[in-house]
């Protein structure tokens, strides 16, 4: 398996995931068939491995991406842009006569090429290498649909294609210029209108003399004139440049931070309430109140954040018509905000109920009973004695629910896409450091910007590692309490 | 390379939550993977570009096409007759519509992908910056001029359209028994209407918050174009048209609309599909897929509609221009057999036979001239091209996305209230900021 994947990295050139295969290899096999001295490393290989590939991987590429330009204009090699603007520069020279082609062999299909022409006007040539000659109509003679003279077999386009190296360097010299063919079924005389030269690095229009030179991944001539398509180019840290951390960035930071820990901070106390609610002895038929809550997490998010979104639409909305308001639910920026941790808030409790009536049935009840026993009323047994415990065993849920929150790209998008807008910013008012980073790498000034919105993704990173970083040793404080 | 680019994507959204839940993984015993990715609302994003498309391979095939569903029914018999005729290996691959644009970028530079795709022009922009497709030589003087315009690129032509497809207004005839001649009569008779509490909604327009496609005949009523048009109709995308002295005047239209309900933001797809479908609409303004929709369209529903060209804002005012959309086929600059391609266009596709037959499986008015003649006895067919002929191709450079998005924004600033004029002057800056225009 390693040696076929192997095959097609180096056909493809992929040098760096053949030597990170190479050496997960070499380092596999030694672990495995090394003897005793490596068993721990049996154990850890395997995750280090993946961590590497699926972690570690992704944020370098982001890391390298947000250094390019790599974007709508900038996504192939320059070996490749250079072979496409020559290529995509050939046409018709300017009186050239668009002939008809049939493509001829002389005796047998593989015998010698010749081309049939036949203008606007019915005029029939024989075309050869030598040049042309004028055929009469009565030389040409039918084979099925095509015609062909004499001595010569008419191609078809299963044999043209077959030969199609040998036609594309078949030229007839003729006074308008060399003809060659353009498809297998028309030809005509053509120039090139760019041409490279490697020596200086440039592009030079054959017409017009302008002069091309290389910048930023496209060559651009002395008046800002751009050729397409460019190549990805190394740009340094111009993205982060770009990127203006002080206005729309810090709003939308803001607003992530706000909209990340709002929706952990009510998700559980709402499932904490709910879950103390369940957990009594007194109440009757628990176990249905319990299903008929894991509802909105069972339902796929995607079609419930679409649902809401109906409902809440201003005057067709179920919310506004029976309420009988016409409360601005999605179409002020208050009030959207407000919705989208409300739906947040419907779809995240029944986790937050879950996992808090889990944690509730793990502390025992012998603390509680002593704590009332020692003359503890319920708030404080709950605030002394059930909280804390209950807190260690889900502070861990608790930040990475955060996490997960602050990259929330499905609520934003599916309820508000980042709406309303606020004008002459990318993002809106709704709009989180993800959704913003989305829509700068699909709806930038130039189509994809996908080297802006990895130095935004970057940043983000930086910023959800800190965070978590910061949390874990917090928790770590709770963990000695116990 | 191909792995490369499909990582790509993926990093970018993902490796922020994959790093972060990683760690709380890593770091947290006790708690499993799976409650820590399900963690406090969803499954792990569906829709986002992480979960990769991957499309078809090539095999063994000389010529390749990448169609979507209804055009693959087309193609199919037409490429096997080629196939025979010609001794050729012919495949028609379904890829989702959607799909195909950026998986011809990704594919193609690495040998992958297909020789010909079948889609729409305003990807051109896009597609040209791209380098993934190639310019072709094709004499276009049958078709109609908005479909050649609409696939010339930077002077070269780029495809070879076969459809049109652009929105009219569509009247209820039970409710409007006469054509109205000017836009004024339109306002009258729907606001009319729903003053009597005959209907729900005066005109279905469709905003889902705003949108610029709907609104472009209401904006060109005045003679505004998003932007200046060369001699030839080409766009002059150096010249941005949204704060020109007609733009403001038809901003200050649309806020009148807006504040007396002709227009409400609040009017998406599904509403207006409904109550046009449901008799509680007058007017619409839609394309084709409204009225041909097989579970809820006008047709479908048996509502008795008229289409028509939207009528201009005066008597003897200037024709409202709608967006045209082509579709058309393209031949991927990274095909080895561009040659093969070139000539299954021209001399295959290229057809009046071919071009009737995409017509019967799209219901798309034909771009080929002649063609077009033949099936405009259909009075829907008609009316959508009677309404584009007014028509101005939709722009495709890249920078579209940007002015799309400024100019929604500037609409929903006026349905909430704020000054149209500056809605309008503020969205222009904010492109030119952008595209340097």
């Amino acid at each position: 398996m390693a040696i076929f994947g192997l095959s097609v990295m180096v056909s493809h050139h992929d040098w760096a995931f053949a030597v990170f295969t190479v050496v997960s290899l070499v380092v596999i096999d030694a672990t495995y068939l090394g003897g005793r001295r490596w068993i721990p490393a049996k154990y850890l290989i395997p995750g280090t491995i993946f961590l590497a590939i699926f972690v570690l991987y992704p944020v370098a590429y982001t890391v390298y991406n947000s250094l390019t330009n790599y974007g709508t204009g900038n996504n192939l090699s320059k070996s490749q842009a250079i072979e496409l603007i020559q290529r995509n520069s050939i046409g018709a020279s300017s009186n050239a006569v668009k002939y008809k082609l049939q493509v001829l062999a002389k005796g047998s299909p593989t015998g010698e090429l010749a081309f049939l022409l036949t203008d606007a006007q019915g005029n029939v040539l024989l075309g050869t290498k030598q040049g042309t000659t004028p055929v009469a109509a009565g030389q040409i003679v039918k084979q099925g649909i095509r015609s062909t003279i004499e001595g010569y077999t008419a191609l078809n386009l299963g044999q043209a294609t077959s030969r199609q190296t040998e036609i594309q360097a078949f030229k007839v010299p003729s006074p308008a210029g060399e003809i060659s063919n353009d498809s297998l079924t028309s030809a005509f005389a053509k120039t090139q209108g760019i041409t490279y030269d490697a020596a200086s690095n440039t592009m030079t229009d054959t017409a017009t003399k302008t002069v091309y030179h290389e910048q930023d991944g496209s060559f651009v001539s002395d008046s800002g004139q751009r050729l397409l398509p460019g190549w990805r180019a190394f740009i340094g840290t111009r993205n982060y440049g770009r990127l203006q951390l002080t206005g729309t960035f810090l709003r939308v930071f803001l607003w992530t931070l706000v909209f990340a820990i709002g929706s952990v901070l009510l998700t559980f106390a709402l499932g904490l309430f709910l879950a103390i609610v369940f957990s009594s002895e007194r109440m009757k038929g628990k176990r249905w109140y319990r299903l008929a809550m894991v509802i909105p997490y069972a339902l796929p998010s995607f079609m419930t954040a679409l649902v809401w979104r109906g409902m809440f639409n201003q005057t067709f909305g179920v919310l506004n018509r029976y309420l009988g308001t016409s409360i601005p639910w999605l179409n002020q920026p208050n009030w959207a905000r407000a919705s989208i941790l409300l739906v947040n808030l419907w779809l995240g409790f029944p986790y937050m109920f879950l996992v808090c009536t889990g944690a509730l049935q793990g502390i025992p009840s012998d603390l509680k009973e002593a704590a009332v026993v020692d003359g503890a009323t319920g708030f404080t047994a709950f605030r002394r004695i059930t909280f804390p415990l209950l807190l260690i065993a889900v502070a861990p849920l608790l930040i990475a629910s955060f996490a997960f929150n602050f990259n929330n790209f499905n609520i934003v998008y599916l309820l508000t896409e980042g709406r309303p807008a606020v004008q002459g910013s990318d993002a809106g008012s709704t709009d989180i450091l993800i959704s913003y980073m989305y829509k700068i790498a699909f709806g930038g000034g130039r189509g994809a910007d996908y080297g802006l919105a990895s130095a935004l993704g970057v940043i983000i990173f930086l910023i959800v590692a800190a965070i978590s970083a910061f949390s874990f040793r917090y928790t770590k404080m709770f963990e000695e309490v116990r | 390379m191909r792995f490369r680019n499909s990582l790509a994507a993926a990093a970018l959204i993902t490796s922020m939550v994959a790093a972060a839940a990683a760690t709380a993984s890593a770091t947290t015993p006790g708690t499993t993977p799976g409650t820590t990715a399900g963690t406090a609302a969803a499954a792990p994003p569906a829709t986002t570009p992480t979960t990769e498309y991957v499309p078809p391979t090539r095999g063994d095939a000389d010529l390749v096409i990448w169609a979507d569903d209804t055009r693959k029914q087309v193609l199919d018999p037409l490429a096997e007759a080629f196939a025979k005729a010609e001794g050729v290996k012919v495949v028609v691959q379904l890829v989702p519509s959607d799909k195909i644009r950026d998986n011809l970028s990704k594919s193609g530079p690495a040998g992958e992908g297909p020789d010909i795709i079948v889609g729409a022009h305003d990807w051109l922009g896009e597609l040209v910056a791209n380098g993934a497709v190639a310019p072709l030589d094709i004499d276009l003087s049958g078709y109609a001029d908005v479909a050649k315009k609409a696939f010339t690129y930077d002077g070269k032509l780029y495809g070879l359209p076969y459809a049109i497809e652009n929105i009219a207004l569509i009247r209820n005839t039970d409710l409007v028994p006469d054509a109205p001649k000017t836009w004024a009569d339109v306002e009258k008779a729907a606001l009319d209407l729903k003053a009597a509490g005959k209907v729900d909604i005066p005109l279905a327009i469709q905003e889902g918050t705003a949108d610029p496609y709907h609104n472009y005949p209401l904006f060109t009523m005045t003679g505004a174009s998003v932007f200046a048009q060369n001699a030839d109709g080409t766009y002059d995308p150096t010249k941005l048209g949204l704060d020109t002295p007609e733009a403001l005047e038809s901003a200050k239209n649309f806020a009148k609309w807006s504040s007396e309900g002709l227009i409400n933001k609040d009017v998406n797809y599904d509403i207006m599909i409904e109550k046009f479908a449901s008799g509680k609409a007058p007017f619409a303004i839609t394309g084709p897929w409204a009225v041909n929709d097989a579970e809820r369209g006008f047709k479908a529903k048996g509502v008795k509609y008229a289409v028509e060209p939207i009528p201009p804002l005066t008597e003897g005012g200037k024709a409202p221009a709608v967006f045209v959309g082509v579709q058309g086929f393209m031949i991927s600059a990274f095909s080895k057999k561009a040659d093969l391609a070139k000539s299954f266009l021209s001399d295959y596709v290229n057809t009046e036979q071919v071009m009737l037959d995409l017509y019967k499986a799209g219901g798309r008015a034909p771009a080929m001239t002649s063609a077009f003649d033949k099936v405009k006895s259909d009075a829907d067919t008609a009316g959508f091209g009677a309404a584009g002929q007014s028509g101005q191709p939709m722009p495709a450079i890249p920078a579209m996305a940007s002015v799309w998005t400024a100019w929604t924004d500037a609409y929903t600033a006026i349905f909430s209230g704020s000054d149209p004029t500056k809605a309008f002057q503020d969205a222009a800056t904010a492109i030119r900021a952008k595209i340097g225009g």
